[in-house]
């Protein structure tokens, strides 16, 4: 992924180094890197880039300044919110909502009849007790410094 | 070991396939895998994207929640977050802290977690899988895909080798295919960017789609339900931005250690694969093809 960053990965540690804070919080490169922990695997420094671009994110949604093409920042929100009322994910849901957030109605929108034929997606969404202890732990993340809505 | 099963959300709903086959294959092998009751989900991707400290308080809930026992986990997402709340907890006093406010009971990050692949090897051992083999995979020719949540961070999960594991390939061995060594095995298929930026995933997964016809597989086994799906039900999308269809089967190596075992296509619900597996498993002989249920017939009145 780093090939096709507006920011490269090892540009992005020097601007973070040199504080140019609007460059870096502004960048797409944050929201497109996939976490996948190749880059701390095989660093002989143990420069762990998922991890800052997970706090940069995080600063980046604070400052307001997150690409306008990316649509992470929804895709997680709706995700997190899922989580703290079902305890589960719920894709039908998830995907419902995610569509009419970002306005992306179509997309994919053919492998819907494929998907619910081959038993892929739930129709009923999981339910697990104890969702009022659930909201109380993501207050409480909140309040301990956490970043959730 | 006494084990609990941390399913995960995926498994029971894209990747329904990889649970029942999952919990098929523990129980041909007499592998007990009672589900954790009211487990809740892992945070995935999400939480750790955006809050750090929930990202390690639900993993901790569920592994507070196991009472001891060693959780064992299927999905390779679900795995590498409770491996890193593990971590985590266990390296610094003041997240344990942390979490425990959070969470509202102290956590000492101690519960053991345990992939499906390392309780078939290492607890089970692949001698007594190849005993359970009464359908051999003779010649079906496969590679193994990690992806990279299973291996890496290697001092977090603490999985295997980090750049060539080879837990999946010994269990495929032991299954009797013809496993191929491949550079791709860690590759990123781009996870759940299949959502929202899907050109990020078909870039990657045609890089590894590529690589495994390029090494002469017949078709991916893999372990995670993200990788899964984005290299079998993208297949057709890469061929539509590329023009390359590659048509290889992406099995759950669950599904492919099942046939093994002798259980059937509807067992391990081989028909929720997008690339459908029948051609070629036939022509391996793994399953009847159109011409074998003559054959049976015939064998069938032999017998009578």
């Amino acid at each position: 992924v780093a090939a096709r960053a507006d920011v490269r990965p090892h540009e992005l540690v020097r601007l973070v180094q040199l504080g140019q804070r609007d460059a870096v919080l502004a960048a797409r490169t944050i929201w497109e890197c996939i976490s996948c922990q190749t880059c701390i695997t095989r660093c002989p420094q143990k420069v762990d880039i998922a991890a800052m671009n997970d706090a940069l994110r995080r600063l980046s949604l604070a400052a307001g300044k997150v690409h306008p093409k990316t649509t992470v920042p929804v895709f997680n929100d709706i995700f997190l919110n899922t989580v703290r009322s079902r305890g589960r994910m719920f894709e039908m849901g998830l995907m419902t909502r995610y569509k009419l957030r970002t306005g992306k109605l179509l997309a994919d929108i053919g492998k819907l009849p494929m998907m619910l034929r081959k038993g892929k997606l739930a129709l009923l969404g999981p339910r697990v007790a104890g969702k009022a202890e659930r909201k109380q732990m993501f207050q409480r993340a909140r309040q301990a410094g956490g970043t959730n809505k | 070991v006494s084990y609990v099963f941390f399913p995960g959300c995926s498994l029971e709903g894209t990747a329904r396939d990889f649970g029942i086959s999952t919990e098929a294959v523990a129980r041909a092998l007499g592998l007990e895998l009672p589900e954790l009751p009211d487990w809740i989900c892992c945070g995935a991707t999400p939480a750790h994207q955006s809050d750090p400290l929930l990202a390690t308080a639900l993993p901790a809930k569920n592994l507070l929640a196991a009472g001891g026992k060693t959780v064992a986990v299927a999905c390779a997402a679900c795995y590498s977050r409770l491996k890193a709340a593990n971590h985590e907890i266990a390296a610094d006093p003041a997240v344990r802290k942390k979490v425990a406010q959070v969470v509202g009971a102290d956590y000492d990050g101690q519960t053991p977690v345990r992939h499906l692949l390392e309780i078939l090897v290492r607890d089970l051992g692949t001698a007594r899988i190849a005993e359970g083999v009464v359908r051999p995979l003779a010649g079906l020719k496969v590679v193994c895909y990690y992806g990279c949540l299973l291996a890496r961070p290697p001092e977090v999960t603490q999985f295997d080798d980090a750049e060539n594991p080879t837990l999946m390939d010994q269990v495929m061995s032991a299954a009797g295919a013809t496993v191929i060594d491949w550079p791709h095995k860690t590759e990123c298929c781009g996870g759940s960017y299949s959502v929202t930026d899907v050109d990020i995933v078909l870039m990657l997964t045609r890089d590894v789609l590529s690589m495994a016809r390029l090494a002469g597989a017949d078709c991916i086994v893999t372990a995670c339900p993200l990788c899964q799906i984005n290299l079998d039900m993208r297949q057709r999308d890469v061929a539509d931005k590329y023009g390359d269809f590659f048509d290889l089967p992406v099995f759950y190596f669950t599904q492919l250690l099942g046939l093994a075992m002798g259980l059937t296509p509807k067992a391990l619900r081989l028909a929720s694969l997008v690339v459908d597996p029948t051609a070629l498993l036939a022509a391996r002989g793994i399953v009847p093809g159109p011409a074998a249920p003559a054959a049976v017939a015939l064998s069938g009145k032999a017998h009578t």
